[in-house]
């Protein structure tokens, strides 16, 4: 059996599809002569193949995306693509393998010194077309993420945001990686698609083969190689238990998210992609707290223009039928890369150029943006919230560009919502500290505890070594987490939370004793949340809140909010 | 031969859709087409050369069609910059 971390609850039973990080090793050899033909058929072979490939994916795409394919396809199908390529074996003796590497690289290059963006990125297209042509010519197997076999458990030291989106979530029974952390993307993806999932499994690519029979427990992080009879059991078990507490929570759909004692709450979906909004709807959230617009850009190889932002805006706020869409604007930087935008590299990208601070500098951006989700507000109910804010100056900045495009929007002539509401998060503590003076110059704030728990005890998320430190218990975080609930309270404006403390049933306690207004969460917790909430007293909550703000350790906290839940 | 000139309207200039339909356009004429664009010489059925040219919005494209079907190459094609190859 292997162990890791669960972080997706569930029982996933399948076979298992590696995800390998390729590591080939191209050799300069020099050929014969009387190689060179075998040489060249090798490459126009593999080239065959990719061209193949890439005419079978076709056959399921149409629209903008089809015309992509197209113009791809024609790539692969130009005699001058491999010009450089024939020429190296031929003139140069070189074989087939590395004549690709050099040959395409020169054609890539031509590309890549071209002063127009755009076309200095398609030497990516290029460079695309030559892994998948050197992946043939090493007999590599290649697999197709958006078309799996049922019952697949993709294992991968770690999945990148790219992988992820592209995922045939209908066929994946789980999903096991080395590396990554709760709060990591794979991680959310998981929760919000209701995968089991398990992370830190140490040589899990190694040890796993593919086509191995195994079974996980995304609650516990239990791996079974070729389950026995016994386990399979187990874990049946386990299903139909966790099965059942699906169905007891159904009932909840129907509850109003209130205590005991009355104090109403609302109850809000994070969501990555507007299709998501089906998933929060269908969990009965009553808004979208967090749509995490970054998704968008990266999922797309150029900045997505303003009318595919305006319909993806439109289509959640759409789906969600008048309920409360908040659009966290663009959230990039830090360990969000985006590969067109070429960020300089930096020292502590956390602490750098990210979020609203990059928004304000490349106010292009940034208003492309503005501007569509201020279109897509016509047609349902749409906010703005600007992450990663750290003083007044940046969100009266931001307010102004906002401004600004409202005025074009008026100039030309194009329907918004004047009324719409502007938020932002609180994430690092120097806002949270300020927190009544910025509650008297926005509509709305959100708490992001995922990165106010970093920036406070000054411990990045993804190191490993580190992560023991991470912790939302942390007396500091907690009054944090009041001081910023007050200051909204003392303007009158609304304090939500959008982190994953929200979704959390030990911790939502306090956070009602906190007074915190609205709770924004993967969607499959919402269901558990109302429960949770609709067992609470107001006014324990309360008493809880001012028992444990005045507690010295994490550790005292956690273990007091733990035996407070327990008694429930 | 047959020759003629024409500007490029596309505001975001030739790029890989209006590249594609423009080399798809050309292949169907059994007459070489070159574009001589700001002193380099195109090979109007390459999507490659046509892309990596990197025409810009604006510039000035010379169209030499030499063939047996060279004045409807020339007719057609003109007529597909006008449109802008449908973007």
């Amino acid at each position: 059996m292997l162990k890791g971390n669960g972080v997706s609850t569930g029982v996933g039973f399948g076979n298992v599809v590696i995800l390998k990080k390729l590591e080939r090793k191209i050799e300069k050899k020099t050929i014969r002569d009387a190689q060179k033909e075998q040489e060249l058929k090798r490459v126009h072979e593999a080239l065959q193949e990719v061209i193949n490939d890439t005419e079978n994916q076709m056959k399921n795409i149409t629209g903008t995306e089809a015309d992509i394919m197209q113009a791809y396809l024609m790539i692969m199908q130009d005699p001058s693509l491999i010009a450089e390529t024939e020429n190296a074996i031929k003139n140069s003796n070189y074989n087939a393998e590395y004549a690709v590497e050099v040959g395409f690289n020169s054609v890539a290059q031509i590309f890549e010194n071209m002063d127009d963006k755009y076309m200095a990125s398609r030497s990516r297209d290029i460079l695309d077309i030559k892994n998948r042509v050197l992946g043939k010519l090493f007999k590599e197997e290649t697999i197709d993420l958006t078309k799996l076999n049922p019952n697949t458990i993709i294992v991968a030291e770690e999945l990148t945001t790219s992988e992820t989106a592209k995922l045939d979530f209908n066929n994946i029974s789980g999903i096991v990686t080395e590396l990554g952390g709760e709060n990591s993307h794979t991680s959310i993806m998981a929760r919000t698609h209701a995968i089991p999932a398990i992370t830190k499994v140490k040589d899990a690519t190694k040890i796993l083969k593919n086509g191995d029979s195994i079974a996980i427990n995304g609650t516990s992080g239990e791996i079974y190689i070729n389950p026995t009879e016994e386990e399979k059991q187990k874990l049946i078990d386990l299903e139909k238990q966790l099965e059942e507490e699906k169905v007891e929570l159904e009932k909840y759909k129907k509850q109003e998210s209130v205590t005991r004692d009355g104090i109403k709450v609302k109850l809000y979906a994070n969501i990555g992609l507007p299709a998501d909004a089906k998933i929060a709807l269908n969990n009965t959230a009553e808004g979208v707290g967090l749509f995490r617009s970054e998704f968008l850009y990266m999922d797309s190889d150029t900045m997505p223009s303003e009318e595919s932002q305006f319909t993806a805006y439109k289509e959640a706020v759409q789906i969600m039928e008048g309920r409360e869409v908040i659009i966290r604007t663009l959230d990039i930087g830090g360990d969000k890369d985006l590969k067109y935008l070429e960020l300089e590299k930096e020292a502590n990208p956390f602490l750098g150029y990210r979020a609203i601070r990059l928004c304000l500098d490349r106010q292009d951006i940034f208003k492309t943006q503005l501007r569509a989700i201020l279109r897509a507000s016509a047609f349902g109910k749409l906010a703005i919230m600007f992450p990663m804010i750290s003083s007044i100056d940046e969100l009266r900045a931001a307010k102004e560009v906002l401004e600004e495009c409202k005025k074009e929007l008026d100039n030309e002539g194009i329907e918004y919502d004047k009324n719409i509401q502007v938020g932002i998060m609180i994430e690092i503590p120097s806002a949270a500290l300020i927190a009544d003076k910025l509650a008297k110059e926005c509509d709305f704030f959100s708490i992001g505890t995922n990165d106010l728990i970093q920036y406070t005890v000054a411990v990045e998320r993804g190191n490993e070594k580190i992560s023991k430190l991470y912790t939302k218990y942390h007396p500091a975080v907690i009054q944090l987490i009041k001081k910023a609930i007050d200051g909204a309270h003392s303007a009158n404006i609304i304090c939500g939370m959008c982190g994953e403390a929200a979704g959390d049933s030990t911790f939502i306690p306090l956070l009602v004793g906190l007074g915190l207004d609205e709770f924004s969460m993967n969607s499959n917790s919402i269901l558990r949340a109302r429960k949770t909430i609709n067992n609470l007293d107001s006014k324990e909550c309360s008493k809880l809140s001012e028992e444990v703000i005045n507690m010295s350790s994490a550790e005292e906290v956690e273990k007091r909010l733990k035996e407070f839940i327990n008694q429930k | 031969m047959v020759k003629d000139k024409i500007v490029l309207t596309n505001e975001t200039g030739l790029h890989a859709r209006p590249a594609s339909e423009l080399a798809k356009l050309a292949a169907t004429f059994k007459s070489t087409i070159k574009l001589y664009v700001n002193g380099k010489t195109i090979d109007a059925k390459s999507i490659l050369a046509i892309m990596s040219a990197g025409i810009k919005y604006n510039t000035e494209i010379e169209i030499e069609c030499d063939g047996e079907d060279e004045e409807k190459a020339l007719s057609e094609i003109k007529k597909g910059f006008e449109n802008n190859f449908g973007e």
